[in-house]
């Protein structure tokens, strides 16, 4: 009974605000390029299918290198920072400076080292999903339990043992609530890379470009399906993460065990 | 003729930072085999002075040698029992008991055979592949005992291991760190609110007095081992138990 619920409230709300859609368009005369129906987009969506589709890949290319790097590099950046007292001292306040920086003044700079197309696309999405894991992490190796480093001080244990066997587990859950931040952005920074720093020199161009591409030719119905794509990829990537947040951790974590 | 003690206190003192004496002027020497438990008001420094034997923290003032060596050099020898479980959440109940050996480099051939070994001691072999979360306190606490004595340690240190249970588990597990000990000959130090426990497991009690520390009295306990349950039930006992309490009353004042 609860499940069924669970599924019919929201299709009730989907149904009403669909309505809705369709009720503003006829009472107010809206034209079809400044609000297309739902019906209408999914038509666009049809006929754009193809070039979609391979904006979908181009996007997603972007989005996982520069999720993998932002992944890659933070997690080691963290290990640094949280091993050493004095680099962090020294270099945290510039990495919370560099978070602040907006990705709309970093495009053109990075389209000025790496010019358009993918690698700067890239490094925008590296950039936007890089310092979520750095905090997270480095929160995690800091925030070791001092009766567990106590237990491996009895026991001897040597710095790298210590790290392999007590600090990289118990930083596991802050470093994956990281990448479950960073899988959120990595789509929409490849996006708004693709937007600002994108290239067709191949021909085609990415999520971004297309929205580009559709709006001057007041191709709202596709424009409006780019959007919905996009929210597509951002659920696989999210939920791609979460998937692996629930493979590492469902064993033993307190977030994810069954408690009766 | 005589063996020397395997823990002599001479004279220690220990204030955190220029805060207040938290210990004063313990001495204490304390045969291999024996069982010791420190008993006194919060405030007394017993888990202060157990963490000196392991070398957890630094005297200020005095000496304190294990087995003729300093406490971090004698560290091989002991193994220290917190107050909570103090497992690792991510590794299961027969990983756990293995990690000392693991730190320590011995073979995986040989670290299977001591787990199981270990198990079979605390009653836990059932319950080797569950996680701590799965587990009751007491059956956290078994691991625990059983991950501290598989590398078999000369001294084992204790720090209210048992204070979180309910009496029944906490008796149970009494009676089982003595049925333990007759097999695995450690010299134990046990720090504990309950004076029926300093009573059932000790060979001497120190009772320690508050602000600072002072060791208040030493009481010893005649009683041979093996202990069983039934001895709580003795005349012999009660009488110790009262003789106990009433020290303990008399430091609190």
């Amino acid at each position: 009974m609860k499940r069924l619920r669970s599924w019919i409230n929201p299709l009730c709300a989907g149904a009403l605000l669909i309505a809705l859609w369709y009720t503003v368009r006829r009472v107010c005369h809206v034209e079809a390029w400044l609000l297309p129906t739902p019906g209408e987009i999914l038509k666009a969506a049809w006929q754009e299918r193809s070039t979609l589709f391979a904006a979908v890949l181009i996007t997603s290319r972007g989005a996982m290198l520069g999720f993998l790097m932002a992944v890659g590099g933070g997690f080691l950046l963290a290990m640094v920072l949280g091993f050493s007292r004095l680099i962090k001292e020294s270099f945290y306040p510039y990495i919370l400076i560099m978070q602040m920086m907006p990705v709309t003044i970093l495009a053109p700079i990075f389209v000025l080292w790496l010019g358009q197309g993918l690698p700067s696309i890239v490094a925008i999405t590296f950039m936007i999903g890089f310092f979520p894991i750095v905090a997270n992490t480095t929160m995690g190796f800091i925030s070791v339990d001092r009766n567990l480093q106590e237990l491996f001080l009895m026991c001897k244990a040597t710095r790298g043992q210590e790290i392999r066997y007590l600090r990289i587990p118990g930083a596991m859950p802050y470093f994956l609530t990281g990448m479950k931040i960073a899988g959120t952005l990595a789509p929409i920074g490849a996006i708004v890379g693709d937007f600002l720093a994108g290239s067709t020199i191949n021909g085609q161009g990415g999520i971004g470009y297309m929205t580009l591409a559709y709006s001057s030719q007041l191709k709202t119905p596709a424009l409006f399906a780019t959007g919905f794509v996009a929210c597509l990829l951002g659920f696989i990537f999210v939920g791609g993460v979460n998937l692996l947040h629930w493979y590492l951790l469902h064993k033993w974590h307190d977030s994810l065990v069954k408690k009766e | 003729m005589t063996n020397p003690p395997i823990v002599r206190i001479d004279n220690i003192g220990k204030r955190f930072g220029t805060g207040p004496l938290v210990l004063d002027g313990i001495n204490l020497a304390v045969d291999r085999g024996e069982f010791i438990s420190f008993i006194g008001p919060s405030g007394c420094g017993k888990s202060t002075l157990l963490r000196l034997i392991a070398g957890l923290t630094d005297a200020s003032t005095g000496s304190l040698v294990v087995d003729g060596m300093t406490p971090v050099n004698a560290r091989e020898e002991m193994f220290f029992v917190f107050q909570d479980a103090n497992l690792l959440p991510w590794r299961r109940v027969a990983a756990n008991v293995e990690l000392p050996l693991l730190l320590r480099g011995d073979t995986a051939y040989h670290r299977e055979a001591r787990v199981r070994e270990m198990l079979q001691i605390v009653g836990l072999e059932a319950a080797a592949g569950k996680y701590p979360w799965q587990l009751s306190g007491g059956m956290k606490m078994r691991v625990s005992i059983a991950r501290a004595l598989s590398v078999a340690p000369a001294i084992l240190l204790l720090d209210e291991p048992f204070g979180a249970l309910d009496e029944m588990t906490r008796d149970q597990l009494n009676e089982d760190l003595l049925r333990i000990r007759q097999r695995d000959a450690f010299t134990a130090f046990f720090v504990t609110h309950s004076v029926t426990e300093a009573v059932f497991l000790s060979t001497r009690i120190v009772v320690l007095s508050a602000n600072p520390g002072r060791i208040a009295g030493v009481i010893p306990v005649p009683f041979a081992y093996p202990r069983t349950a039934e001895l709580r039930e003795t005349p012999e006992f009660l009488k110790l138990l009262a003789e106990t309490s009433h020290a303990l009353r008399a430091v609190r004042h």
